[in-house]
C-alpha cells in the first residue's frame, strides 16, 4: 500500500489557493496553547455538577436536597421546581406538520424520560464539592414501563414514552415525487425487497460539552462561553429562554474540540448555567464528563427501514418505495425530527429513478434524543440506496457498476432535477467512478478476489457512488436563514482582518479563508487574520454545519473583498486623477496604464483611507466591507469509494486491504485540508460499519457509556487510504466549491458494508445489520458452513 | 438481567429455610451487610457495602420475603440505591432435599441502573454470581 | 470526573508502605501506574480513604537474570518489559504480551505488579504468567512469601495478594523461543476478549487463557492432549486447542457471547501454538 506524502507548499509563494498548506491553527493546538471552555478561569467562578437520572422512565416522588445543601462549600442545590420557570423550553427549530412535541424543560419536572435526564444541579466552590453535593441528593423514583425499540414503540399496547402525548409517534412524513409510483410497481418485472438498519451512534467528540456563564448585573449583560458549533443560533434562541435580550448577550465558542453535529444544538445546560450565573451573581462553570457526554449529548442515526425497488429484467429501475422508522429518543433537540426527513431528500442517490415514495415515522423512545450527526440523514440515504443497488445487481445477476452507470445522469443533464424534489447543481459521476477504478487497479482487484476465493478465502470488494447535500443552504429550505455573513477590513497598517459568521471547529477555515483573502487582496498570508466564534466580534452568522463553511461563508468573504477593492479603486482613481474604470488592480497593486506610471500599494492606500485628508467628495473614510451571501441552491458533491476486505473465517475479523476514495467537492482551496476531512470521515465509517454502536439494554440503561464499552476507531484500525479527486465546479457560488466535511462518512459506510457483504456472498449470506462485528460475521459464516 | 444459580447447603431444607428468613442470620451472611433491621413481618431495611475487590459501593434499600411455602420455596424482592446506581429485582428461591443437604436453586431477575449499568457491563453479571455464591456459602457455615 | 475526598501518602520504602497498609486496612489502596485505580476513583466506583503511592519506592523497577530465571521488579512498566533485551533473549513471552497492552501511554505508566494484583479477568499478563509458571513475591506484615502463578488469580478482580501485602518481584523461567501470545481485542477497551499464551518446551506445552472466564486459567485439557507428543501435527494441535475452554464458565457481555469467547479461546490457542512452533 502506498502512502501519499503531501509536499507542503512554501508559505511565501502565491497563489495560495489550491495549495496544500499546513493549517495556521495547528501550532497552538499541538502545543496545548489553545483556549477551550474548560481553560477559562474567571474571578469568583463557581462550579456546577448535574445529577442525572439512573432510570429510563420514572415518576419522581420526592427530591431531598437537605444533605447536599449542608456540605461546606455548596452554594446552591436546585431542582426543576426551582429553575424551570426561569429557563424556558429547550427549542426545536424543525417545522414538521402535525408534529407532537413534549415540553422540554431544562431539568426534569415530575418525570424522567431517559437515563441521563438532568434532575438537579449543585453549585459549589470547586468541582469536587459539586460532585459530592449531587451524590448527597436523595431522589425517590417510582420506575415506570420503558420502551427502547422504535419498532416496538409503534405497536399497540407499547409503553408510552410520553403518556400525555397519547402515542409514541411524533410524526409521519411522506415524500413522493416523480412519476406514478403504483404504475412503476405495476410495470416492474420484479420487486426487490430489503430491510436495512442504521444503528444508533454516539458522536464522542474528544472535548465534551462545557459552558461558562458570566452575568454583569449592573449592565444586564450576559457572556456565555460554550463548546458549540453555533454561537449565533444560540444568541438567536437563548434570549427567548432566559429573558436576556439578544443585544445584551454575547456568545463565544472558544476552541471547540470536535463537533460532528453533536454541538449543533441548544442544550438545556446552556440556559441552565446562564440562569445560575444570573441567579447567583457570580460566574458559573459546567464541564460535561465523558459519561454524561455519552448519555446526554445527542446521538445519531437509529433508523430502520423496509425498501422495495421496482425493476425491469434489464436492470432499469422504475421506482423506489420505503418505509422508515426513525428513533428520535425521548425529546426533540434542535433538529431532531428534521434529520430523518433529510434522508428522504437524497433517497435516489446519484441515479435517475423516475418515481419514489417514502414514509418516515418519527418515534419517541426512552433514550437520548437523536439529532444531526456527521452527515445527518444523508449517510442513511446513501447507505440504503447503495446497498439496494448491490442487492438489485445481485438478484438480477448484472454487474453492479453497469447498473450504476446505467442510471447516472450524464454531465449534460445538469442542473439535474430529481424525483425527490431537488435540483443537483453539477456533476460527472462516471468520471469519478472511472478515476476510482484506475486508482484501485480495478481489474487486478477482481483477479485478486478470484484468486483468493479459489484458495478458499472470503474476499470482497465494495463500491459506493454517492452524492450528498452540502453548502446549507438556501434560506427557503432552512429553518432560520441559510445565508452567511462576512466582513473584511483593511487596517491602517495594511493588515487584513476578516470576520466570518461561520464557526469553524476543526474544519480549518482560519487557513482556507486566509488563502482566499491573501490571493484576492494581494497580501502575504501572514497579514491576514480570520476572526470567528464570538458574537461580539462576528455580529451575524449562521455558523458551521452541513458542510457550509467555505461554500457559503467563504462566498460572503469573496463578496466583501469585491466591495472593498471597488472602494479602493475609487480612491486610487482619485489619486491617479482618473476614473475607477481606468484603474487596474492586480496582486495588491493599483495601476492605471496609459494614465500614469505610478503604482499604489495597499500600505499607501490604507493610510490614505484612515488618515482621510485626501478623499474624494462622497467617499467615506475607512476600508471595510461586509456582506450577506444568500445561496440559490445547495451544492451536491459526489464521488466513488472502493473498499476491498478479507474476512477471517475463524474470528470473523474484517481486514480492509485496500481503500480508494475519489471525491469531487469542486475546486479545492487546500487539498491537505480536504484530504484530512475525507480521512476523518472514512474513519467514522469504519467505526460505524465494523464496531461502533450505542446500546441501551431492555431496561433503557445505556451500556456503552464510556470508551471502555463504546468502540471508536483508533489509529491501528485505519488502513492507508488511496485518495483522489475530480473537479466539477458548482455554479452556485463564485468559488465553485461544494463542501467536504461530511463526504467521507457518507461515501464510505456503504462501500465498506458492500465489501463485507460481497465477501459473504459466495456463502449465500445476503443480509447483516450494522455494525458487522466479528461475532456477527462469525455467526453468519457458521450458519452457512 | 436473569441469573440462575445453584448451591448446596449442608443442612436439611427446614433449617436452611429458617436461616433464610432469620434477620440475624441474614445480617451475618449477606455479603457486605452493615445493618439489617426488620421493619415489619418479613420486611427489612438494610445497608450493604458490596462490589468486587476495591470497587465497592454502599447501598441502602429494602427487602421483603413473599410467597413463602416452608420449607420449599420463597421469593425475595429487593430494591436498593447508592452512589453507583440502583439495584432492584426479585429472586425465586427453591429448596430441595439432597441427602443430608439442601440444594438451593435461585432464579433471579435483577435490574441495575446508573453507573454500574453504564460501565460495568463486563463485570456486573460475574460480580452478581460471585456475591450470590458467597452468600450461600456463608449460609452454609452460619447455620446453628 | 472528580474523585471523592482521599488522603495521599507516599512511602519511600516497602517496609513503610506495609506499615501504612497495616494501619489503614481496607481503607487504603496502593497506587502504582494508576491505570485501573484512577479511572475507578474518578467514577467514584473506588473510594479509598488513603491512597498509598508506591510509585517512587526505589529499586522496584528492574529486569535481571537470577540463575535460570528472570526477575522483574513489581514496579517495572509494561513499556520496559516490552523493550527488555534480557526478556526478549531469555524469556520472550512476557515482552510479547506487554506489547499487546493498551496503548503507548498506558504501557509507559502501567506496571506489571499493579496489573497482576488488579486481576482484571481480561488483562493480558495473566495468560502469560500462567503459561510461564511464574512466581510472585509479596511482602506483608507477616514477612515475605512466594505465590505460584496457578495460585495467584483467585477470582474476579481478586488475586491471592492480601490487602496488607505488596507485590515486590515476579520471576519467570528462561524459555525457548517457542512461545507466543495471540489475542482478540475488545474493540473499545483493547482488553482481551480471549487471549492465549503458549510456552512450548522440553517439559511439554503450557497454555494460559485470559479474557474468557472470571479469572485467567491454565487450559488443562489442551496441555493434557499435547502431553508426551513428539510431533505436533496441525491436526493434533487443532484437536487439542478445541479443549481451550472446556469446562469453563465463559463470560458474556455486549462485546462477545460466552459461545464466541470460548470459540476465540480455541482459535487463539491453536494460532498461538502454531506461531510458537514457527519460532523454533
Amino acid at each position: 500500500m502506498r502512502r501519499r506524502r503531501w509536499p507542503v507548499a512554501d508559505p511565501n509563494t502565491t497563489p495560495y489557493v489550491g495549495r496544500a498548506m499546513k493549517r495556521i491553527e495547528d501550532p497552538r493546538l499541538i502545543r496545548g496553547e489553545g483556549t477551550y471552555t474548560d481553560d477559562l478561569r474567571l474571578p469568583g467562578m463557581v462550579h456546577a455538577a448535574i445529577l442525572r437520572s439512573p432510570h429510563a422512565h420514572a415518576r419522581i416522588r420526592k427530591i431531598d436536597t437537605t444533605a447536599a445543601k449542608a456540605i461546606p462549600g455548596v452554594v446552591a442545590v436546585l431542582t426543576g421546581a426551582d429553575v424551570n420557570a426561569s429557563c424556558g423550553l429547550v427549542p426545536c427549530a424543525a417545522a414538521i406538520p402535525d408534529l407532537k412535541a413534549p415540553k422540554h424543560t431544562v431539568l426534569a419536572g415530575d418525570r424522567v424520560y431517559f437515563v441521563g435526564h438532568a434532575v438537579a444541579v449543585a453549585v459549589a466552590s470547586d468541582p469536587y464539592i459539586a460532585r459530592d453535593a449531587i451524590e448527597a441528593i436523595d431522589v425517590d423514583y417510582d420506575p415506570l414501563p420503558v420502551v427502547t425499540n422504535a419498532e416496538d414503540a409503534v405497536k399497540i399496547g407499547s409503553p408510552l414514552t410520553h403518556p400525555d402525548l397519547g402515542s409514541n409517534v411524533a410524526y409521519t412524513h411522506n415524500v413522493s415525487g416523480g412519476g406514478n409510483i403504483d404504475e412503476a410497481f405495476r410495470k416492474a418485472d420484479r420487486i426487490v425487497k430489503h430491510r436495512l438498519y442504521h444503528q444508533r451512534l454516539t458522536p464522542m467528540p474528544i472535548e465534551p460539552r462545557g459552558v461558562v456563564a458570566s452575568y454583569h448585573t449592573g449592565e444586564g449583560t450576559l457572556t456565555l462561553w460554550t463548546a458549540t458549533q453555533i454561537p449565533h443560533l444560540i444568541r438567536t434562541l437563548l434570549p427567548g429562554m432566559i429573558g436576556v435580550p439578544e443585544n445584551k448577550m454575547r456568545i463565544v465558542a472558544p476552541e471547540v474540540g470536535g463537533g460532528f453535529g453533536a454541538k449543533l444544538n441548544v442544550y438545556p445546560e446552556e440556559a441552565l448555567i446562564a440562569h445560575l450565573a444570573m441567579r447567583l451573581h457570580t460566574p458559573v462553570k459546567w464541564i460535561e464528563s465523558r459519561r454524561d457526554n455519552a448519555a446526554a449529548t445527542i446521538h445519531g442515526r437509529d433508523q430502520v427501514g423496509e425498501y422495495e425497488v421496482a425493476v425491469k429484467n434489464d436492470g432499469t429501475i422504475l421506482g423506489l418505495k420505503s418505509k422508515t422508522i426513525a428513533d428520535l429518543g425521548s425529546y426533540l433537540q434542535l433538529l431532531t425530527p428534521a434529520v430523518p426527513t433529510l434522508t428522504g431528500l437524497v433517497l435516489t442517490g446519484c441515479y435517475t429513478i423516475p418515481a419514489v415514495k417514502m414514509e418516515i415515522v418519527g418515534v419517541y423512545t426512552n433514550k437520548m434524543a437523536t439529532d444531526a450527526y456527521r452527515g445527518a440523514g444523508r449517510p442513511e440515504a446513501t447507505y440504503l440506496i447503495e446497498r439496494l443497488m448491490d442487492v438489485v445487481a445481485q438478484e438480477l445477476k448484472i454487474d453492479r457498476l453497469d447498473l450504476r452507470l446505467k442510471h447516472f445522469p450524464a454531465p449534460g443533464d445538469f442542473p439535474f432535477p430529481t424525483s425527490c424534489g431537488l435540483v443537483y447543481d453539477s456533476g460527472n459521476y462516471a468520471a469519478a467512478l472511472t478515476k476510482a477504478k484506475q486508482l484501485a487497479n480495478w481489474d487486478q482487484l477482481l483477479k485478486d478476489r478470484a484468486a483468493a476465493r479459489a484458495a478458499g478465502k472470503l474476499s470482497g470488494i465494495g463500491v459506493s457512488t454517492y452524492v450528498e447535500i452540502c453548502a446549507m443552504g438556501p434560506s427557503k429550505a432552512m429553518p432560520a436563514g441559510g445565508w452567511e455573513w462576512g466582513c473584511v477590513r483593511m487596517e491602517i497598517s495594511a493588515k487584513v482582518t476578516v470576520i466570518t459568521g461561520v464557526s469553524p471547529h476543526g474544519q480549518g477555515q482560519e487557513t482556507t479563508f486566509a488563502q482566499i483573502v491573501a490571493d484576492r487582496v494581494g497580501v502575504p498570508i501572514e497579514d491576514v487574520v480570520i476572526l470567528h466564534g464570538d458574537t461580539s466580534v462576528a455580529h451575524y452568522g449562521r455558523d458551521t454545519y452541513g458542510s457550509r463553511g467555505t461554500a457559503v461563508g467563504g462566498t460572503a468573504i469573496v463578496m466583501c473583498i469585491d466591495k472593498m477593492i471597488a472602494k479602493a479603486k475609487t480612491l486610487a482613481a482619485h489619486l491617479f486623477e482618473t476614473t475607477s474604470d481606468h484603474v487596474v488592480f492586480e496582486n495588491g497593486r493599483f495601476t492605471s496604464p496609459g494614465v500614469t506610471n505610478r503604482v499604489i500599494t495597499w500600505p499607501e492606500l490604507a493610510g490614505e483611507f484612515y488618515v482621510a485628508k485626501n478623499l474624494p467628495p462622497g467617499l467615506e473614510p475607512g476600508l471595510e466591507a461586509s456582506s450577506f451571501f444568500e445561496p440559490q441552491n445547495f451544492t451536491f458533491p459526489f464521488g466513488t469509494h472502493i473498499c476491498a476486505v478479507d474476512l477471517d473465517r475463524d474470528t470473523g475479523h474484517v481486514k480492509i486491504t485496500k481503500y480508494v476514495a475519489v471525491d469531487d467537492c469542486g475546486p479545492q482551496i487546500n487539498p491537505l485540508i480536504v484530504e484530512g476531512q475525507v480521512q476523518g470521515g472514512i474513519a467514522h465509517s469504519i467505526g460505524q460499519v465494523l464496531f461502533e454502536q450505542t446500546i441501551y439494554n431492555e431496561d433503557g440503561q445505556l451500556v456503552t457509556g464510556e470508551f471502555m464499552d463504546y468502540a471508536i476507531p483508533r489509529a491501528h484500525d485505519i488502513p492507508d487510504y488511496i485518495l483522489g479527486s475530480t473537479v466539477t465546479p458548482s455554479p452556485i457560488n463564485p468559488l465553485g466549491v461544494k463542501g467536504v466535511g461530511e463526504a467521507g462518512t457518507i461515501g464510505a459506510t456503504p462501500a465498506i458494508a458492500n465489501a463485507v457483504m460481497d465477501a459473504l456472498e459466495p456463502l449465500g449470506i445476503t443480509h447483516m445489520n450494522l455494525p458487522m462485528t466479528p461475532e456477527k460475521v462469525w455467526q453468519a459464516i457458521k450458519t452457512k458452513t | 438481567m436473569k441469573l440462575t444459580l445453584s448451591s448446596t447447603v449442608p443442612a436439611d431444607p427446614s433449617r436452611v429455610f429458617a436461616a433464610l428468613t432469620d434477620p440475624e442470620v441474614l445480617r451475618r451472611t449477606i455479603p457486605g451487610c452493615e445493618t439489617l433491621t426488620a421493619t415489619g413481618p418479613d420486611a427489612y431495611e438494610a445497608t450493604l457495602k458490596i462490589g468486587v475487590a476495591g470497587l465497592k459501593g454502599t447501598y441502602t434499600g429494602k427487602a421483603a420475603i413473599t410467597d413463602q411455602r416452608p420449607p420449599e420455596r420463597l421469593t425475595l424482592s429487593f430494591e436498593g440505591k447508592g452512589g453507583p446506581g440502583f439495584v432492584r429485582g426479585s429472586a425465586a428461591i427453591t429448596l430441595t432435599a439432597d441427602g443430608d443437604a439442601t440444594r438451593v436453586d435461585c432464579a433471579a431477575d435483577v435490574h441495575v441502573g446508573g453507573l454500574i449499568a453504564a460501565i460495568g457491563s463486563r463485570l456486573v453479571d460475574a460480580a452478581a454470581r460471585k456475591l450470590a455464591d458467597d452468600f450461600f456459602r456463608q449460609i452454609g457455615s452460619a447455620l446453628p | 470526573m472528580f474523585p471523592a475526598h482521599f488522603d495521599y501518602v507516599r512511602p519511600a520504602t516497602v517496609e513503610e508502605a506495609v506499615k501504612l497498609l497495616a494501619k489503614h486496612g481496607d481503607d487504603a489502596k496502593l497506587l502504582t501506574g494508576g491505570h485501573s485505580l484512577i479511572p475507578a476513583m474518578k467514577l467514584r466506583l473506588a473510594r479509598p480513604q488513603v491512597v498509598v503511592d508506591i510509585g517512587r519506592i526505589a529499586n522496584l523497577s528492574y529486569i535481571r537474570e537470577t540463575g535460570g530465571a528472570i526477575a522483574i521488579g513489581a514496579m517495572t512498566t509494561h513499556a520496559d518489559i516490552e523493550a527488555s533485551k534480557t526478556l526478549r533473549d531469555k524469556s520472550p513471552l512476557l515482552a510479547e504480551t506487554a506489547s499487546h497492552i493498551g496503548d503507548a501511554q498506558v504501557r509507559n505508566k502501567g506496571t506489571i505488579g499493579g496489573s497482576l494484583v488488579h486481576a482484571d479477568p481480561a488483562a493480558d499478563y495473566p495468560a502469560s504468567i500462567l503459561a510461564l509458571d511464574a512466581e510472585i513475591d509479596v511482602v506483608g506484615p507477616r514477612g515475605k512469601r512466594t505465590i505460584k502463578a496457578v495460585d495467584f488469580f483467585v477470582d474476579l478482580l481478586q488475586s491471592a495478594v492480601a490487602a496488607d501485602e505488596i507485590v515486590t518481584e515476579i520471576r519467570v523461567p528462561a524459555t525457548a523461543k517457542t512461545v507466543a501470545y495471540v489475542k482478540t481485542e475488545q474493540k473499545a477497551s483493547g482488553f482481551a476478549l480471549a487471549g492465549a499464551a503458549v510456552v512450548i518446551g522440553p517439559g511439554g506445552v503450557r497454555v494460559g487463557i485470559t479474557g474468557v472466564a472470571a479469572t485467567a486459567y491454565r487450559a488443562a485439557g489442551v496441555e493434557k492432549a499435547l502431553a508426551g507428543q513428539t510431533s505436533l501435527t496441525p491436526d493434533l494441535i487443532a484437536r487439542a486447542s478445541a479443549q481451550a475452554a472446556a469446562g469453563v464458565d465463559a463470560l458474556g457481555d455486549i462485546h462477545a457471547s460466552p459461545e464466541f469467547r470460548a470459540h476465540l479461546a480455541q482459535v487463539n490457542t491453536r494460532r498461538a501454538i502454531e506461531k510458537a512452533l514457527t519460532r523454533a
